[in-house]
């Protein structure tokens, strides 16, 4: 038989598979770009460099916030030769066994992969790539090591960098960073595992103003993680970008001495400077130095003392504490009184301690008289003309008109809702209105007798500490005010656009006059509640509140500003269950505008006082372990 | 010896060629992958281009004494060679196992690997043993015979292990089909053990590799797309269905092509045929289909990870999975000259892209015009092997040609398809590129001796 025809079948064979593969590659390298894309994943590696946080500074251009150059002590495992674990121990002050157990960690912490398919178990971690063996070395601590690391191959240093906040104060406003959870990584790409996000304060609420841009740098890599080249030359690498610093309205000096002052007191002291709403100083007492939560050592043998503390450093007081704002509430008492019409200013109301208790010896014979000796039944009665307006037919209905008219004029100042300042974690406060009290007894169920406490700032009414200051500076203002914000200017941007926005309050600029007179009396005159504020050459317009407190000693508050012409600040203290406001409030407040406007204080016994002074039993809060480098 | 009888005169110089410039890309991608800035010359035996460059040069010299020596001898020594080759390989399997494989003689430092030089003792003892057979081939004691030849070197190669050159070695059926060696009579003899029947030949018994050749290829692909859904025309279909539409589109124009350019005679034949052809791969091809979907998860799964078809990029499939970003990532026109940024040795993320997956530097550097040349060069060579095979004068040379172009046919196909997914991940080299001595060794005599015996063929007397 002749089988010459067979070769037909082997050729058409070949040829078959030349052309299939010819048209398979084609299709795979020219048409779909899946293994393109496939192959970039696997050798090319973006290397994200985090570039240094932006640095913030205070008013008068002292840098607060900066950042520090750290070391961590990366272990590469497969480098490792004949590691002589006890001269290691002792190069790094640790104990054998507590090596062994940091890499048992840090092989645990890599977690593990389960294949789907076999049911595999492997670990993440790989012995050719490097991990952090010590997190967060100082310059001091790397420079005794790293000479060594010679003789401990597998070991070696890298950079990095961290906050260095040169004042110990501020840490209320400053906040803190800690590194991304699982959560804010899925959410926002910008973050790896091990990438640092404002937790709290200023670096949380300008958290995207801070962290500047990332760099990226495309490098060819091998299987084993290492780099062999950038990629194209660098022709797609982009530069790491740190943001432009953040300019404070701050001034971090005042807010030392703030916190000084209030050593050993709860409370708080907010300073505004009122033609600007830029916040001078946010003490929150007690207070602690922001370096004890930089990096993770810190924070994981700090923050659970902190937290812990029974008297709360972390609780952002200015923000979240709402008290009841006491006597100073009389103030906008009177404005909005004075604006609706229901009294002028020259209106006389007898003490009658009948309605309500108050202290002897006065009978306030117009506004400025009622805010200077704080005469409880004389704001009794103009709150009185502001709710029972007797417009609405009925006890009731004309009370809910009043309240409700009562509310807006709050609302305007700011009062019963967030500021929306720039920080996080703001609480509203509380102004009620009429839907507020028909819940508590029923619609047309109260009147102002039933409600009546509000008149003298207690009761139902709360306020921030940051809405106290507020109402010193829109009095200061004379009716406006800008949201208070600490953030002045972002690079050579100005404030954030909210900042810029003028407020204005319902009530019209002639109606302060007889206020602002009855809070310079305060302060200046005979039968004044604040004498102890009073300065020789500035003269500070103030009022004090003492707010009762069911739960033990009363708290003291004074708000105030000054100079009474032209104001250049405006503040609010409150010091928790110190009884009354005159007595260390006002003094405060007083030290507070002498040190601001003067830069030195003259009557050092005042100071002294104050200083000595010892309100609440205030644990010793921890020092930082890295101690803050002055720049 | 007259002037024209000289081996430059009667060499096969488009052959010779093809083979020399399949050599000089090879060597030259073996640099590029392996390249090493600290030894920049070619020549530097500390790295795997140095040492290419020396197997190169035995090779040529192997090739020279080829060349010089009467190539009578193959005939007369097929049957030395061969015992010589089965001694090394029953040795081989006393040897330390290197990857878990007793592959390797260590001779003096360097390791040779006699599976690959079996190839050619089989080749020669095959060529041998049909061209000496007489008129009436088709015995079944004649057809048990070559099988011998090809099994017993095949059983020792898979007790190494070495699954790679085991799949090699069943190219010889395609070898023995073309000389007419079939199962044909071992299906006869079964078939006319039934009382009343008596049959000289049967289609599919003489035909019985290619067929089982398409059969493979038709499951394989099947499988392949069986887990993909289509669009035909107007309804969605599992994958497989596209397959029995293609026979079909196929059926149709092998038809058309028999009507256009057969004689009378052949239509009806033809026709038969290719009904008969389409009836059953469709069958089979839904057959594998139907059962595969039936299957439960857990089997399929096992079944396309045997067969290399599942994505598992970091687990089971990493290998192919890179391969694959490799060669594809390529594009048009390639990455340039040691730029392979995923295969490269140093960046290591295809294993032993220097051996066994050297197709896809090649491909990632060059990108799809150095690929179709490749495989244009191929292509070309398989077929000259072909036509060098089918003007022999004496049968011995005419197999052995047809053991050539099939052998490397073979590694063609499957090297390459394992690098784009259309074959096993087998490791075996592709021939005249892939790093290592023994394979070049073997692959360069083996051609040598080709064309040694062609340039010799007018002094074969029928």
């Amino acid at each position: 038989m002749n089988f010459d025809g067979r070769k037909y079948v082997i050729i058409t064979f070949m040829l078959l598979v030349g052309v299939i593969y010819t048209v398979r590659i084609f299709y795979m390298q020219v048409i779909d770009d899946t293994w393109t894309l496939r192959a970039q994943e696997i050798a090319e590696k973006r290397q994200e460099i985090t570039p240094p946080r932006g640095v913030m500074f205070d008013r008068k251009g002292r840098k607060i916030v900066s950042n520090r150059t750290y070391y961590n002590l990366m272990i590469c495992e497969n480098d490792i030769k004949h590691l002589d674990t006890a001269a290691f121990a002792k190069l790094i002050g640790w104990t054998k066994p507590e090596i062994r157990n940091r890499i048992y960690q840090i092989k645990k912490g890599e977690g593990t992969y389960t294949n789907p398919q076999n049911g595999k178990v492997t670990s993440n971690y790989q012995s050719i790539r490097k991990y952090p063996f010590i997190k967060e070395l100082t310059l001091e601590e790397i420079s005794k090591i790293a000479p060594h690391l010679e003789d401990f191959k597998g070991f070696t240093e890298q950079v990095t960098s961290m906050r260095n906040y040169p004042f110990a104060s501020g840490a209320n406003i400053l906040g803190y960073l800690s590194e991304a959870t699982r959560e804010e990584i899925q959410q926002d790409r910008f973050y790896k595992p091990g990438n640092n996000i404002g937790r709290s304060g200023l670096e949380r609420f300008y958290e995207k103003e801070l962290r500047g841009i990332k760099g990226i740098k495309y490098i060819v890599t091998s299987a084993m993680n290492n780099a062999i080249e950038s990629y194209a030359d660098g022709k797609y690498d982009t530069m790491a970008r740190q943001a432009p610093p953040l300019r404070l309205g701050m001034d971090m000096v005042i807010q030392a001495y703030g916190e000084k002052l209030m050593r050993n007191k709860k409370g708080c002291i907010v300073a505004i400077e009122p033609s600007t709403g830029e916040i001078l100083s946010m003490v929150s007492a007690p207070s602690f130095d922001p370096n004890l939560l930089v990096g993770r050592r810190n924070i994981s043998l700090n923050y659970p003392k902190l937290a812990t503390d029974p008297n709360m450093p972390l609780f952002p007081r200015p923000l979240q504490a709402e008290y009841p704002p006491g006597s100073i509430f009389k103030l906008v008492q009177a404005l909005i009184a004075l604006q609706e019409g229901v009294i002028t200013p020259e209106s006389a109301f007898p003490c009658d301690k009948s309605v309500v208790g108050c202290h002897p010896g006065h009978n306030a014979r117009n506004v400025a008289e009622g805010v200077q000796y704080s005469c409880n039944p004389y704001f009794y009665a103009v709150t009185r003309r502001i709710i029972q307006q007797k417009v609405k037919k009925g006890l009731y209905a004309d009370a809910e008109y009043g309240l409700n008219k009562w509310f807006d004029y709050m609302q305007s100042f700011g009062l019963g809702k967030s500021l929306e300042a720039d920080v996080s974690g703001q609480r509203p406060g509380v102004i009620p209105n009429a839907a507020y009290y028909d819940k508590w007894y029923g619609h047309h169920r109260w009147a102002f007798s039933t409600i009546r406490s509000i008149s003298i700032g207690q009761g139902e009414v709360k306020l921030t500490p940051l809405q106290m200051a507020n109402i010193a500076a829109i009095i200061a203002n004379k009716g406006w005010f800008y949201t208070p914000h600490f953030v002045r200017s972002i690079g050579k941007k100005g404030a954030l656009p909210p900042y810029r926005v003028k407020h204005r309050t319902k009530v019209n600029p002639m109606h302060f006059a007889p206020v602002i007179e009855g809070m310079r009396r305060v302060v200046n005159e005979g039968g004044g509640t604040a004498r102890s504020a009073r300065l020789d050459n500035i003269i500070i317009c103030g009022k004090t509140g003492t707010v009762q407190n069911p739960h033990g000693e009363d708290h003291s508050v004074f708000i105030a500003f000054a100079p009474m012409d032209h104001p250049k600040i405006a503040i609010a203290v409150f010091v928790e269950n110190s009884g009354f406001g005159g007595t260390w409030a006002a003094p405060i407040a007083s030290l507070m505008i002498e040190k601001y406007l003067t830069k030195k204080i003259k009557d050092k016994a005042k100071e002294k006082r104050i200083l000595d002074a010892k309100l609440s039993n205030i644990k010793e809060l921890p020092q930082a372990i890295i101690a803050p480098v002055q720049e | 010896m007259r002037k024209n009888d000289s081996i430059i005169a009667q060499l096969d110089w488009p052959l010779f060629i093809t083979f020399i410039v399949l050599l000089a890309f090879g060597v030259s991608t073996v640099y590029s992958v392996a390249y090493n800035p600290e030894h920049p010359n070619i020549f530097s035996f500390e790295e795997k281009y140095g040492k290419q460059m020396m197997w190169l040069g035995v090779a040529l010299f192997l090739g020279l004494i080829v060349f010089l020596i009467d190539s009578d001898i193959y005939r007369k020594f097929a049957f030395p060679i061969y015992g010589f080759t089965l001694v090394l390989l029953v040795i081989v399997l006393f040897m330390p196992a290197i990857n878990g494989a007793h592959a390797w003689i260590g001779v003096a430092g360097m390791g040779i690997q006699p599976a690959e030089f079996s190839k050619i003792a089989t080749g020669l003892l095959l060529a041998k043993y049909i061209s000496e057979l007489s008129v009436k081939q088709q015995t079944i004691s004649n057809v048990v015979g070559a099988s011998m030849i090809l099994l017993v070197p095949m059983a020792l190669i898979l007790k190494q292990p070495d699954a790679g050159t085991f799949v090699v070695f069943t190219s010889f059926l395609f070898v023995m089909y073309r000389e007419g060696l079939t199962f044909d009579p071992i299906i006869l003899s079964v078939i006319n053990s039934f009382p009343g029947i008596k049959m000289k030949q049967t289609w599919v018994g003489s035909h019985f590799i290619p067929i089982l050749f398409v059969a493979v290829i038709l499951s394989v692909v099947t499988l392949l797309l069986s887990n993909v859904e289509i669009n035909l025309f107007f309804f969605k279909a599992s994958g497989y269905m596209g397959v029995i539409v293609t026979l079909i589109i196929l059926a149709l124009v092998a038809y058309l092509f028999v009507r256009q350019f057969g004689s009378k005679r052949d239509h009806s034949r033809a026709g038969v045929i290719i009904l008969i052809g389409l009836i059953l791969g469709s069958a089979l091809s839904f057959s594998v289909g139907a059962s595969f979907s039936s299957l439960a998860p857990h089997q399929k799964v096992r079944i396309e990870l045997f067969l290399g078809l599942k994505e598992d990029p970091n687990g089971e499939d990493y290998n192919r999975n890179r391969a694959m970003a490799a060669v594809g990532s390529g594009g048009l026109t390639g990455k340039g000259y040691n730029k392979a940024s995923v295969s490269s040795v140093e960046s290591n993320h295809v294993p032993e892209s220097e051996t066994d997956f050297i197709f896809c530097p090649y491909a990632e550097e060059w990108g799809f015009i150095g690929v179709a040349v490749l495989i244009s060069l191929y292509m070309f060579m398989l077929l000259r092997i072909i036509k060098i095979a089918e003007r022999q004068r004496a049968a011995f040379n005419r197999i052995y040609a047809y053991c050539v172009a099939m052998i490397l046919f073979y590694h063609f196909a499957i090297n390459i398809g394992m690098d784009i997914g259309l074959a096993p991940v087998i490791g075996i080299p592709l021939p005249f590129f892939s790093y290592g001595g023994s394979s070049m060794m073997s692959f360069s005599v083996m051609m040598f001796i080709l064309l040694k015996l062609d340039s010799q063929r007018k002094d074969v007397l029928r």
